[in-house]
């Protein structure tokens, strides 16, 4: 797996987020999608739980050691999870490169 | 995306803190996958155990399969995946249909098994239970999906519901499932289940239609104890935390 150590701009992760969803998801939905960094997974991107799996993979995947994703996802309840979005994990990562 | 093959099936699994020297496999329900475990139970349990989540076939990211939805099929493809991740015994802990076959797992191989964890398993001799199977409709699983899936609280999209929608048809109408699940109608009336002496958790919901199902078990199994938890057949949903607080406490008991 690949581990990058480069720290990301906001807007390098919200594209690298924005590929991860394509890849779950596929293209066909993505393109009649608006994704912004508000858009939550539940409710605007449609992703159900093993979707969400999925990405939190390709996330792990992608930083390693650096973030421990699931330990954050798992300090929220359910509706937190419900109203996760993009922002949210932007922040997250974000925190920390930092 | 971790595949393993099974009985020449792909598996998807999912393995947390595999340093950990004691492990405890998960089994999610029908209708569901390995998430109703992955975001905060397997987490926390995973603080102390080697914890291993898989999809069932056909269900979640595993590959598909017409037939084997029987008790048997499905333990035997529990005990190749445990071969396969070189796992000798492990805490054992499944949620309703995932709960049977942890049920039929520790009767068939009590010597692979420590401690059994059983989450709102029904009785499968129960009309509603069947009903599940017999009343499919459109309709239906509108319903279904909005009271009694994993996402309760979540209004379904059209590509979910599509989605779902085409998962249930293919269980339904293509695979075995109905008439395997059918020919374990006896399973708790069965004297396998009193073979049973693996130390038990039972964990029902005190508003579940299920609850019943987890007393008879309970009378029927010789060292289980039952655990009522506020809330429905969605324990794991509506309660994470309280299910994986009692699953790791049961698990460290000595």
């Amino acid at each position: 797996m690949d581990t990058i150590t480069t720290k990301l701009s906001s807007e390098e992760i919200f594209s690298l987020m924005k590929q991860f969803i394509t890849e779950v998801i596929g293209e066909e939905f993505v393109e009649e999608m608006d994704i912004t960094p508000e858009s939550s997974f539940t409710k605007d991107l449609e992703m159900d739980s093993i979707e969400i799996v999925s990405f939190s993979e390709k996330i792990k995947a992608h930083f390693g050691d650096q973030i421990d994703f699931t330990g954050w996802l798992s300090s929220m309840d359910l509706d937190q999870l419900i109203n996760l979005n993009l922002g949210m994990i932007i922040s997250y990562i974000e925190e920390c490169q930092s | 995306m971790p595949i393993v093959t099974v009985n020449g099936k792909s598996v998807h699994v999912q393995e947390l803190n595999k340093e950990a020297t004691e492990s405890i496999v998960l089994i999610h329900g029908m209708f569901s996958n390995l998430s109703v475990y992955y975001f905060s139970i397997a987490p926390l349990l995973a603080t102390k155990y080697h914890v291993v989540l898989y999809d069932l076939k056909s269900h979640g990211m595993s590959e598909k399969a017409l037939t084997g939805y029987d008790l048997e099929s499905m333990t035997n493809d529990l005990l190749a995946l445990m071969e396969e991740l070189k796992l000798q015994k492990v805490h054992l802990g499944g949620y309703s249909f995932g709960g049977l076959i942890a049920l039929k797992m520790a009767i068939r191989f009590p010597e692979r098994i420590n401690k059994l964890a059983v989450i709102e398993a029904p009785d499968p001799n129960d009309d509603k239970t069947r009903g599940i199977i017999d009343e499919y409709s459109r309709e239906f699983l509108e319903h279904y999906v909005e009271n009694f899936t994993d996402t309760t609280k979540v209004k379904m999209g059209k590509r979910q519901m599509e989605r779902n929608h085409r998962m249930y048809e293919y269980l339904f109408y293509q695979t075995s499932i109905k008439t395997d699940m059918e020919l374990e109608k006896d399973f708790f009336d069965s004297p396998e289940i009193e073979t049973i002496k693996k130390a038990t958790l039972l964990l029902y919901g005190t508003d579940s239609n299920c609850l019943h199902a987890g007393k008879q078990l309970d009378g029927a199994i010789e060292n289980a104890s039952l655990i009522a938890v506020p809330g429905d057949h969605n324990i794991p949903i509506q309660q994470p935390l309280v299910i994986a607080e009692a699953l790791l406490n049961f698990f460290q008991e000595t």
